[in-house]
């Protein structure tokens, strides 16, 4: 029973001074195992912060961080399931679903994880599943100010995944539910 | 059968003199080493055969000797109705006993004397096993007589111990029944009522929820294996996902217990490390260690195939989780004093003999087992945990008076030096010794064997337990008394090896606490 935290697209300080309150309550060190984050934190503040909820944090270089050393992209194993990560600006168009299947097969990985578009979305196709959590904080996208404030918790058990989408709506937090199972034919072409 | 063994032990020519002495049952090494006063002889008798019960009819059934009586009994035959003349003050007794102990403690083993003992031993426990297992046998078991043969030393091996610690579990409420033939039943029920707790109460949250879906029946399948395209969200309530800060959540719980598990971790590494069987890797854990859950009994149904690896070998890869589900159930189900440190040392040596318990059934099921007989165990002493009812008339407190008074009423001088003179009050050192039922004082297999006399005690394990402790302060009299506070807190703090068979003696020779009246036949 793995918690990974999935969150991304902060943009603190440019676009947004923080989390959500309500988010910040809910996130206490002690309970998530790993954390990825697709990119654009900005600053180290934001790092120290989330390094402070899960001593094990991975990090994707978005177009506005400030510490140059985050790489592309970046993939790990977490028991049965391989996860990749990227922040999503540099597969065009963005947010395009085959676009970002191809970068799957790239990286062959089970689970992809993007950001950028700051829309929450969980994809499925022949490769396996396309997960953007959305930005934590609802800062404004290249498309739209139209933001709401989303991340994404992934329970990981055996050949299982338990994806929770918190979502702040209105002021209050809504969780829902995915299931997603990996099967043995997952990977192979239909 | 009995005749044979009476006339083994009492005619018999090849054996010495000295085994006819009645003290040769109580305390090997004092016999050997020691030129023991007649009036200490003829003390045992007449003061075992008062204090407890059970005992009373002890006379009549030496006369009859149509009944399984123990090895002891059989020789007081000998002393003629030495009338109880002479019992003398039982502090001199005591204390004469203690000095020759001491001194003759301090000499090795005499080299002729190891010879005697040997033999001689080896028949007692001879008879001793086939006394237990005559009584275990019979259908309905006389638990009196069970208990009166547990108190004085259970034989190692052959499971014996572990079922007769599971049948004198009896006294208020029995893990096991007198009756033979219920045994099964019972058995069954409880291992079947423990594993429905641990899966109601340990069962990680996302398998909680996996089975909880799973019993919806969702259409979620049909929609995974369908084409790609957007996955399905499914909304829920606010207190089924992980990061749930609510009291009724299943996640919080969990989470909230994370702390008391990993306390209950460390302390399980910590538990006897010098012993193998709890800290060291055995080669089947080396060389077969399972990927996935398993459960103890697939496993052995496994492992039955190469025979090189035994069922105990099994159970101790088992051991850290199985001693770890018994204590964090028990902490779920006692919100009240959780897990306190300690409890995985009155834990220890439970679990140890039944799952070394030979008989293969019963070391599979020692997790079941022992979480019972644990629970049991601890209920006399809950209240000694729980911080407040400290003060109260059954907390803990109470119980250390309750010690000093048991020890006044039986050495009065004593009592005023530790207590008045050095001002060293039981708090300070009976804490552990009253709470963790003695396991942190002395060493394994000593414990297994003061444990045999508080399982088989008919009064209960906290009384025997007191009137050890107070034995354990009797037989360091007179270094107590030569000490001041610092020496003499260090001494009972780390308390010095001492020979069982002679505590246990002590304790039983104990007035009761409830009053300072001597026995006197």
């Amino acid at each position: 029973m793995v918690l990974v935290l999935a969150i991304g697209d902060l943009h603190i300080p440019h676009r947004a001074s923080d989390l959500p309150p309500k988010f910040k309550s809910m996130l206490v060190p002690g309970k998530i195992q790993h954390i990825i984050c697709t990119g654009n934190l900005s600053i180290k503040e934001v790092h120290d912060y989330l390094k402070s909820l899960c001593p094990d944090l991975h990090v994707t270089r978005g177009e506005y961080d400030e510490d140059s050393r985050y790489p592309e992209t970046k993939t790990l194993t977490i028991g049965q399931f391989k996860l990749g990560i990227c922040h999503g600006h540099q597969v065009i168009p963005w947010g395009d679903l085959d676009s970002l299947a191809m970068l799957q097969r790239q990286l062959d990985v089970d689970i992809l994880v993007t950001g950028h578009t700051h829309q929450f979305k969980a994809y499925k196709h022949e490769g396996g599943v396309v997960i953007n959590p959305g930005s934590a904080t609802g800062a404004y996208s290249s498309f739209t100010y139209d933001v709401n404030p989303s991340f994404v918790l992934m329970d990981i058990d055996g050949l299982r995944v338990v994806v929770y989408v918190y979502e702040l709506i209105d002021g209050e937090v809504k969780v829902d539910k995915i299931d997603f199972k990996k099967t043995a034919t997952t990977r192979s072409a239909h | 059968m009995e005749p044979l063994h009476k006339t083994y032990l009492l005619k018999s020519p090849e054996l010495p003199p000295l085994i006819q002495s009645p003290l040769v049952h109580y305390s090997t090494m004092l016999k050997d080493k020691l030129k023991l006063p007649d009036k200490a002889r003829r003390v045992f008798p007449d003061r075992l055969g008062s204090l407890v019960s059970g005992f009373n009819d002890k006379e009549e059934e030496n006369e009859d000797s149509a009944s399984e009586t123990e090895v002891g009994k059989e020789l007081e035959i000998l002393l003629p109705n030495a009338s109880g003349s002479g019992e003398g003050s039982e502090d001199d007794y005591v204390e004469k006993i203690e000095e020759q102990r001491q001194s003759g403690i301090r000499q090795g083993p005499e080299k002729e004397g190891t010879g005697l003992v040997s033999v001689k031993e080896v028949i007692a426990a001879d008879d001793k096993r086939s006394d237990l297992e005559y009584e275990l046998s019979q259908m309905e078991i006389n638990l009196e007589k069970l208990q009166r043969i547990a108190d004085t030393g259970l034989p190692e091996g052959g499971g014996l111990r572990a079922t007769v610690w599971k049948v004198c579990k009896q006294l208020l409420l029995g893990y096991l029944p007198p009756s033979r033939d219920l045994w099964e039943k019972e058995l069954s029920e409880n291992r079947q009522k423990y594993s429905k707790l641990k899966q109601e109460l340990l069962l990680s949250p996302s398998q909680f929820t996996r089975i909880k879906d799973e019993s919806l029946k969702s259409n979620e399948q049909s929609a995974d294996n369908d084409g790609d395209g957007l996955l399905r969200r499914h909304e829920i309530s606010q207190e089924d996902h992980p990061l749930s800060l609510g009291k009724a959540s299943v996640w919080n719980q969990y989470f909230e217990h994370t702390e008391i598990s990993e306390q209950i971790d460390r302390d399980l590494q910590r538990t006897h490390p010098d012993m193998k069987f709890f800290s060291g890797e055995t080669s089947f854990s080396r060389k077969a260690r399972p990927t996935e859950e398993i459960s103890p009994t697939l496993l052995i149904a496994k492992v039955n195939n190469k025979s090189s690896f035994k069922v105990n070998d099994v159970m101790h890869f088992y051991l850290q989780e199985a001693m770890r589900n018994i204590l964090l159930l028990f902490s779920k189900l006692n919100p009240a004093i959780r897990y306190v440190q300690g409890m995985n040392e009155v834990l220890a040596p439970l679990y140890y003999v039944f799952s070394t318990d030979p008989d293969e059934q019963n070391a599979v099921n020692a997790e079941a087992d022992s979480f019972c007989c644990f629970v049991r165990l601890l209920s006399d002493s809950v209240d000694h945990f729980c911080q407040q009812l400290d003060n109260s008339a059954v907390g803990i407190l109470s119980t250390l008076s309750r010690l000093s008074e048991l020890l006044k009423a039986n050495n009065e001088e004593l009592w005023h030096h530790l207590e008045v003179t050095n001002k060293v009050k039981p708090q300070f050192y009976a804490f552990r010794w009253i709470t963790l039922l003695l396991t942190q004082e002395f060493n394994f297999q000593s414990i297994l064997r003061i444990w045999d006399s508080f399982l088989s005690n008919p009064f209960g394990v906290q009384d025997m337990l007191l009137r050890v402790c107070c034995a354990m302060l009797l037989c360091i009299r007179s270094r107590l008394l030569s000490g001041d506070f610092a020496a003499n807190l260090k001494l009972l703090q780390h308390y010095p090896e001492i020979n069982i068979e002679y505590l246990l003696q002590v304790a039983r020779d104990l007035s009761p606490d409830t009053s300072s009246y001597r026995l006197s036949l």
